[in-house]
Formats: C-alpha cells, structure tokens, sequence
C-alpha cells in the first residue's frame, strides 16, 4: 500500500468486482423469490382444490351414532322390548391425563370403590388412547347432571346418554325375545355385518338369544355419524350438525304372540317347570310360547356376575332352556289321538271292542292299565285314556303306520319359527330301528303297545304338540306355527299357507269327537273319561276339548304313588294336556306340559283351561257368543233400570301407547 | 437524504445529521413484516395476544431500539471488533459442546445465568465481520486466488464444524453458504468458484449417508420422497403443504386457518408461521409478503452497493446474504422445496434469537449506510 496509484487501482478493482457481483447475488435473490411465489402459485392457484379437500378431511371426523335397536312388540303392538335412556359415564386416557385421579374424583359423585378403580385404571392404561371405557350405567339423572357440571375440569371425562335395552315384561317373554349383551371378542368377525365398527362402541349390544339374536341384523338398523370438528390430536373442538348422517333404526319385529295370553301363562306356571304353547288354529299365529320358570333378560343386558349366572345354570328347573322348542318328553297318552287316527285310516273299525281288567296279558308279559276300564270301544278309549285298548289297537295298526300319520302331524318335525332352538325328538318306526341298532336292527312286536301309548322311543317337545292339536282343530289343512308376524312392516308367510292334511276328514272329526269326550265338552259324559271338569270353561257355550298325557320319565317303571305324583321332583311324571276350543268352532289350540307335574288331568289341564280363557275372551267373535245380549226391553229410563253391570273389561291396546313407548326419549 | 459528501468535518459526526442517514423506509418495511408476524401469531394463539403476539412485539421494539443505536456506531469501531467478536463466537461454541443445554436432542444453547445464549447466532454476524475485515485488507488478487484464502476458508469451516457438531446442520450451512457468498463477492476466482460447487455436489451424497444423525437423514429422505411417511417425518412438509394450498388465492380469512387452528400444523409459531399466514391470507397475503422481504434484501444491498469501503461493503452484504438465505429457505422448507430443517422466517416468525441476530445485522446495515463515506484504514485499528 505504498503505491497510491496501485491501492486506488486495486480498490476500484476490487469495488467493479463486487458490485458486479453484488448485482448478479440480487438477480439471483430476486429470482428465489420469484422461484418462491411460483410455486406458492401452483399450490394456491392451481392445486388449491387438491388441498381444500385434505384440509377438511384433516378437519373433520365422523363419530359413530348407534343405531336405536328396533322394537319387538307382540301382534297388537304391546312392547315386548324396547329402549330406554342410560346415562353413561365414559373416561378416556389422554395426553397429560391422571386417570386415577379422574377416577378418585369421580368417585365423589358416583359409587366407585377401591376395587372397581383398580380395575377400571387398568382397564383404561390398556385401552387404547382416547377410546372412551365405560365407567358406569344407568346413573341418575344427578349424578349425570352433577358431572355433566364438571367435565371440562375433568380431562377425557365424557357422560352421555345412550340407550339400552329394556324388556318391560322381565321374564314372561325372556325364551322366545331372547336378549342383547355386550359384544365380546368372539362375537366380532372378520368380515360381514359383525366386522363392522359399531361393535367396538362403548356400550353397544348384540342379540344373543331368541328373537333378539335370529333378528339381529333386523333389529340392530344402520350406525349414523356425527360429523365433528377435531384437531391434530383427534380431540373433539366442534360438532357441526348439518354434516351428521342419521342413523338408520332397527326394523320393527312384530310377533305373533298376544301379551296378555302369554303373561297369564306366566302366571298359571309359578315355579312349575315346564311349557305352553298356543296357536291360532285357523291361522297357524304362535299366540302363546311360555316356557317355565323363566329369567329377568333385563340383568343379561346389565351383564350376569358368574356366581348369579351359574345360579341360573345349575338350577335343576333349567330356566335358561326354552322348554317349548329345546326339550323333548314322552308324549304319553296324548299320542294315542294320532294311534287312533292312524287306525281309522288303516281301515279299522271304530266299533271294535277290548275288555280292561287293569291288566292285560300278552307276549308273556303283563300290561297294565291304571284302572278297570271295562268294555272300550276306540271313541270312549280315547275318553278314559285306556292304556289296555290302545295296546291292542296299535298292535293291529303296527308303528310305522302311526309314525307316518303322526309326522303328518308334524311329531318329530322342525319348523320355520325363526328362531333357533328346536329339537326335533323322535316319531320311532323301523326304519328308525333299523338305521339306528346295528346290533339289534329289527323292531319287536313288544315296542309297539309302548308305541301305543305314547312311550318308549317317541319323544317330542311342546310346540309340536300343539301344531297336533292345532292340525286336529283344524281338520284339513297342515297348519304351520308362525311366530314372526312382520319383520319392519312386511308380513311374513301365513302358518295356513300350506297343504292339506292327507286325512279322511271324517276321521279326524271321528277323534276330534273323542277328544270332546275327554271333557264332556259335547255333553257326553262317559264314566271314567279323564278330563271331564275341564269341558266347561264359565264361559257359557264355549267348551274345550282335549286329551290328557301322562308320560313317564322313568322308564317303565313309572313314578313313585299314583301317577308318579309325590316323591322326589325329579322322579315324577311328566303332565300333559293337548286341546282346543271351542269345541265346536275351534279357533285356538294349545298344548301344557308341566315337567314332573304328575297326572296330565290335574296338573295340565287346569293351567291350559287358564290361558284358554284369556284368548277366548279376547276374541270378539267369542264375546258375543259368550255374552249373549239378550234383546234390551223397552224400559223408560228410571232409576230402577239405570245401573249398569259394567262389561268385563276390554283390552284393546291404544295403538298410540305403544308408539309412545317406542319412541326413544 | 443525500448529504453532500463535502460537508463540514465533523458535520457527519452529529447525532441528528446520523439519524437523517438512517434508512427509515426500510425500518418501516421492517416494521411492517414483524408487525404481520404480531398478527399472525395473534390469530394462531386464539385470538390472544399471549403467549406469542405480544412478547414477539415487544422484543420487536426492543431490538428496534438496539439497531437504531448500533446504526450509530462508527464503522471503524466494528471493524476493530470484528475478530474479537468472531472469537468470542467461536470459543462460545465450542463451548455449547461441552456444558451446553440439551433441547431437542441437539446442543445449541448456553445458559449463562437468566439468559440462554445461542452462540452460533453470534458466530453468523462474527463471521460476517471477519471476513469483511480480512476481504478488506485483501488485494483483489489475494481475493482472487492465492494461499492467503486458506485464511478465510479456515475461518468459515472452524464455526461451520463446530456447529454442525452440535448438531445444528441448517445454521451450518447457513453459516457455510454466507461465508462461500461473500468470498465469492470478495472476488473469488471463477475456476474456484466452479470447483468449489463440484466439490459440494460430490461430497454430499456421503455425508448424507454417513455423516448425519439418524434424524437429519430421516428428514432429508423424507422430503426427497414425502408421501413415504406421512405420520412421521413427511407430516411436516404434507400438513404444511396443505395448509398452504387450502388457503387458494385470499385465504380462508383470519383466525380461521384450520390447519394451524387446530394444531394439524406443526411448529406454526416458529417455523411454520409462513404457512399460517398463506393460509389464512392466501396466495395474496404471501406474495404481499414476499415482496416485503424482497424489498428488505434489495434496500439492504443497496445500502452495501452504495458503501464507500470495502469492509462496509462486505459486512452489508454478508447480513444480506444471511437475511436472504433465511426467507429462501424457510420460504423452500415450507412449501415443499426443500427438506425440513429447522430455519425460521426472521422478522415473522416467534422466537428472540433469530429477530436478535437480524436486528444486530440490520444495526451493521445501517451503520454501513450511515458511515458509508468513512474512511476505514486497513490494518491495526484506526481507533483503538
């Protein structure tokens, strides 16, 4: 820097360097910036729509609705389950929650002890994060309001109002409506209609049982979705209503039961062990299905402790079985109506006559009756139950012709109830030997008189007994039990919809007639006949006709005492009583078994003439008959004339009542 | 403005004539892009002027001040600083190695009592003064291409190694690409120039694949490859995508960015202000801004172009250099263009060490402006 002229020299160098240079840097910022809102052109321009899109999709979530489950109610919209608000407590781990503190805070207000805390902390630790785990049910309008209060303060704390099931009749209807539950880990499937969502909501249920679960997918309607704001971490900011889809409801499943019929079963059964069945005999309409005793369904949906649910299992009265579909019992005598059909069609003559002195020898055996009928003849043979005759007269006939026209009857058949369950039992002939001893194939003439009176091998349950009694009542045509009426409003096929019987109609009036000797019901009174208080029912000329069934559940070895009556529960006979009525005009038929309730005359009968009262009081039609309005005289009004006898009182069911209950509030 | 450059002696050296120098449309454009940053960050808390709009403000004015009175510091005086400067930068750095404060898995912070001090933001204005002052004392032919550029490459790749060391890789190459532009400003040999770009594009596909932490090399795969992992490290760049499209050509109006409302956006505060402010203003807002800050990068080099020393001329454009690599690469980050790497939006964006350094380098901007007629000896200090 000694030469001024070489410093100025450099300096201005160095200066034309740099601000060329310092130019070019500027052209090139300048063009980094521009590079800058080019591109924010293409996002914001022209891709602007791309990322809308992912911005709402970011945005918003849909948030499962449960569907209102459909209603079961019976054939005149009585409710037979229905839905009733829950207010549910919820808690839900999340960022920089202190669950056990929640819950200790919460335990303020609802009851929680020690224990349930326990486990519901390690409940919520292992659920994964915001997934809400349900703390409690069913709690009081306080307690949700009270915490309602105080959510905001409690972090991952939500109470909401959901709906549960409720079955206002508790246990009358328990077998055939079944129940919901909570879904558990085997009810969910990979794929179909159990793979879906919904099934992992808090609080959602399934049928398990009955109609409950055969019409699940009815009954369940389709999830809706709330359409909620949330941010980056999935937290609930805003609900926007106008982008919710509306849940679908359930269908409505209408039953052909009739609840008043069906609740005084309940009522006639006690703590009686066995079943009723009852159909509308022109129709085929399932009208009563009881099956004794019976469970609250209402604690099923609450969910069994193990202890309550084992108490239930191991009762030996077996309340958890439908009776009427899943257990099957000797006929007993009521078989010997399809003995005698099947000997009038064979060509047997009705007149032919066998003398009872309580016992019979043959094949080298004694054959007992229960008492000395005298001189039978086949119409007063069904009257007086006579073991001895009937005997004889299967013999003549021989098994596979009774089989054939008691399967007509639908014995040992399975029929499309909708409902799962059904045991088909056993109508035997020798085919059955054949196929199922291979050691002892052939049918021996000594089976046969046990055939005869509705023992040895047969074995049915109660619902085909009564499409016996109902196809009896009816006279021609195979009546099938229909238990579903309409499933959302569609009707389902009706149970007369189907073939005639393949009988001479002569010959089943022929044991329809006797069948009204049983109970004097056409004014005949035979000595000895085994159900002749039960014809008259109070109700003026309504009568019932029927036949009793007395079945041993021992063998042959019968019960202890007359007729297996006394002694240990379980040794006893089992008590039937088929029957229809009026006798005249049948509408309904019906069939009662009581499980070791000893003689089918005094223990079935009255219970069944019970129940038939109330469907034929029910029916219009009979009312009148009943009732007989006499001509009023012309009496001017005075007081003397003025009282009036109030009616027996109606029970229609206000159509609207129903609707009320329906609606879910 | 102009002030005759023959005035009186001592006429330039009054206080009010000083202030008459300052640039003071570029304080207001300045003010104007920090006071858009208030706005944004008013709108992302909530409409709440806490916890971000009003500190960001108020250090805002803060630092004003600060560069205001560094404006009027003599020239010669931060020449003479400069080494010392850049080595008391240094040796805080090497010090963040040994007792600095872990934050984020990386050590950039130094805790001296009440303030934490992040010497890598001295180091970018020491480095800046340093090679300044070396350039000045340079002849164009040293400049040029001679062994005496060891001096200068020494004294970018020492801070460069330490910081990147921390690891802070963004602050290190920005430090690596200011100090590279204003060697190339001080005259660095075309041929040098070339080789030195060869070199980088050679050496990076190594030290990517060795040379980086786990996380670096997490980043910068994803953002050749976004849509690979979009829950993880491509959440970023998509969210941030998305925001800034969704905000179209006027935005979807203010306070109602959903994106960086409901917390989609990450780090909107800081890094990702920009993104709130597309979204929220739209294609408009940004380029609005865009052009602020583009006004900001050229009313600097002006004041750089305009400097009657070399060492001003340098130091001007060196803070230019920095203040424009800032914006282009978060303005890259942000929209997709380059991968995540932690440099905010000076001026815009939330955070006191990023607005410090700026404002400290707009201090030696200005002073360079104001001084621009001083002489400033090369050598041992003029002044001291």
């Amino acid at each position: 820097m000694a030469q001024p002229a070489i410093f100025f020299e450099e300096v201005n160098e160095r200066q034309g360097v740099f601000h060329r240079r310092a130019f070019v840097l500027g052209g090139v910022a300048g063009l980094g910036l521009v590079a800058l809102s080019a591109r924010l052109a293409q996002l914001q321009l022209v891709e602007t729509q791309r990322y809308e899109k992912l911005s709402a999709s970011n945005q918003f979530n849909f948030k499962l609705m449960p569907p209102p489950r459909g209603l079961v109610v019976d054939r005149n919209g009585v409710v037979l389950a229905s839905n009733r608000p829950n207010f549910r407590l919820m808690v839900a781990r999340d960022k920089g929650s202190d669950v056990p503190g929640t819950l200790k805070t919460l335990a303020q207000f609802v009851p929680l002890d020690d224990k349930r805390m326990e486990r519901l902390a390690k409940d919520i630790a292992f659920a994964p994060k915001r997934a809400p785990v349900e703390v409690m049910e069913d709690m009081t309008w306080e307690q949700f309001s009270a915490i309602n209060l105080r959510a905001p303060e409690l972090p991952g704390v939500t109470a909401d109002m959901g709906e549960v099931r409720v079955y206002p009749h508790g246990g009358a209807f328990a077998h055939v409506v079944g129940y919901v539950a909570k879904v558990n880990k085997d009810d969910i499937t990979d794929d179909g209609p159990n793979s879906e969502p919904i099934m992992l909501n808090p609080g959602f249920r399934i049928g398990k049982q009955g109609v409950e679960k055969a019409f699940d997918l009815d009954l369940r309607g389709k999830p809706g979705a709330q359409k909620v704001e949330v941010d980056a971490n999935g937290r609930e900011v805003r609900q926007d209503p106008d982008g919710d889809i509306p849940a679908v409801p359930g269908k409505e499943i209408r039953l052909t039961l009739d609840a008043d019929i069906q609740l005084r079963a309940e009522q006639v059964f006690g703590e009686e062990s066995g079943a009723a069945v009852m159909m509308d005999c022109r129709t085929g309409d399932v009208l009563c299905m009881f099956s004794g005793p019976s469970f609250d369904a209402n604690r099923f949906v609450r969910g069994l402790t193990g202890a309550e649910y084992r108490g239930l299992a191991e009762y030996e009265r077996k309340p958890l079985f439908n009776k009427a579909l899943t257990a099957t019992y000797p006929p007993g005598s009521t078989f010997k109506t399809m003995v005698a059909l099947a000997a009038l069609e064979n060509g047997y003559d009705p007149k032919t006559q066998h003398v009872c002195n309580k016992v019979w020898f043959w094949g080298g055996r004694p054959w007992h009756c229960d008492q000395a009928h005298g001189t039978q003849d086949l119409h007063s043979a069904i009257a007086t139950s006579c073991d001895i005759y009937f005997y004889q007269c299967a013999l003549a006939v021989g098994p596979d012709k009774i089989a054939r026209v008691a399967r007509e009857f639908g014995l040992g058949q399975i029929f499309d109830l909708g409902i799962p369950g059904q045991k088909p039992g056993l109508v035997p002939d020798t085919a059955y030997k054949r196929r199922t001893f291979k050691k002892d194939p052939v049918w021996h003439p000594g089976e046969t008189p046990s055939m005869g009176i509705g023992q040895g091998y047969t074995h049915l349950n109660p619902l085909q007994l009564c499409v016996q009694a109902a196809r009896l009542a009816n006279g021609r045509k195979a009546l099938h039990p229909r238990l579903v009426r309409s499933i959302g409003g569609v009707e389902t096929k009706s149970g007369a919809a189907w073939g005639d019987l393949p009988f001479n109609p002569a010959h089943i009036d022929f044991i329809k007639n006797g069948m009204a000797a049983v109970t004097g019901a056409s004014g005949e009174r035979i000595s000895g006949a085994t159900g002749l208080q039960f014809g008259d029912l109070g109700l003026g000329p309504i009568k019932m006709a029927g036949k009793t069934g007395t079945a041993q559940s021992q063998g042959y070895a019968g019960g202890t005492g007359a007729h297996g009556a006394v002694g240990e529960w379980k040794k006893r006979d089992h008590a039937w009583f088929i029957c229809f009525a009026p006798y005249d005009d049948p509408r309904y038929a019906m069939s009662v078994l009581v499980e070791h309730g000893g003689f089918g005359g005094s223990v079935a009968a009255p219970r069944a003439r019970e129940i038939m009262r109330v469907a034929l009081l029910k029916d219009p039609e009979l009312r009148a008959r009943i009732e007989k309005p006499l001509p009023m005289p012309a009496i001017p009004s005075g007081p003397a004339g003025g009282d009036v006898v109030p009616d027996l009182p109606a029970q229609p069911v206000d159509p609207s009542l129903a609707a009320q209950q329906a609606t879910p509030t | 403005m102009t002030v005759s450059a023959l005035t009186r002696p001592g006429e330039r050296d009054r206080l009010i004539v000083k202030l008459g120098e300052i640039d003071w449309m570029f304080c207001l454009v300045l003010t104007l892009i920090a006071g858009a940053g208030g706005v944004m960050l008013f709108s992302i808390a909530g409409s709440s002027w806490m916890p971000w709009a009003l500190p960001h403000l108020l250090r805002y004015v803060l630092f004003f001040a600060i560069m205001i009175a560094l404006s009027l510091v003599d020239l010669r005086v931060w020449f003479t600083l400069a080494y010392p400067v850049y080595g008391i930068g240094l040796v805080l750095t090497a010090l963040v190695d040994v007792v600095g404060h872990h934050a984020l898995g990386a050590q950039r912070w130094l805790q001296l009592g009440p303030i934490t001090i992040q010497p890598s933001e001295i180091m970018k204005i020491g480095l800046v003064l340093a090679l300044a002052r070396f350039y000045h004392g340079a002849s164009g032919r040293t400049a040029q291409l001679s062994w005496w550029l060891l001096w200068p490459a020494l004294l970018i790749l020492m801070p460069v190694a330490l910081v990147a060391k921390q690891p802070d890789l963004g602050t290190a190459l920005l430090i690596l690409m200011t100090g590279g532009v204003i060697m190339i400003l001080g005259g660095l040999s075309w041929r040098l120039i070339t080789i030195g770009f060869l070199g980088a594009i050679a050496v990076v596909p190594p030290a990517v694949m060795f040379g980086l932490h786990d996380y670096q090399r997490k980043r910068l795969l994803t953002f050749l490859n976004p849509e690979s992992d979009l829950s993880g490290s491509g959440y970023h760049i998509q969210q941030s995508k998305i925001a800034l499209g969704s905000g179209g050509l006027l935005g979807k109006g203010y306070g109602l960015g959903s994106q960086s409302q409901l917390n989609f956006l990450p780090e909107k505060q800081t890094d990702f202000i920009f993104s709130t402010l597309a979204e929220e203003f739209g294609f408009v807002g940004c380029v609005s801004i865009i052009l602020l800050y583009a006004a900001v990068i050229f009313m600097a080099l002006r004041t750089a172009y305009i400097s009657h020393s070399h060492f001003g001329r340098l130091a001007a454009a060196g803070v230019t250099v920095t203040f424009a690599l800032y914006v282009l690469i978060n303005g890259s980050m942000v929209m997709g263009l380059a991968p995540v790497v932690g440099v905010p939006m000076p001026l815009l964006s939330y955070g006191g060490t990023v607005m410090l350094t700026v404002m400290i380098g707009f201090g030696l901007v200005q002073a360079v402006r104001v001084h621009r007629y001083s002489e400033v000896t090369s050598g041992k200090g003029a002044l001291m």
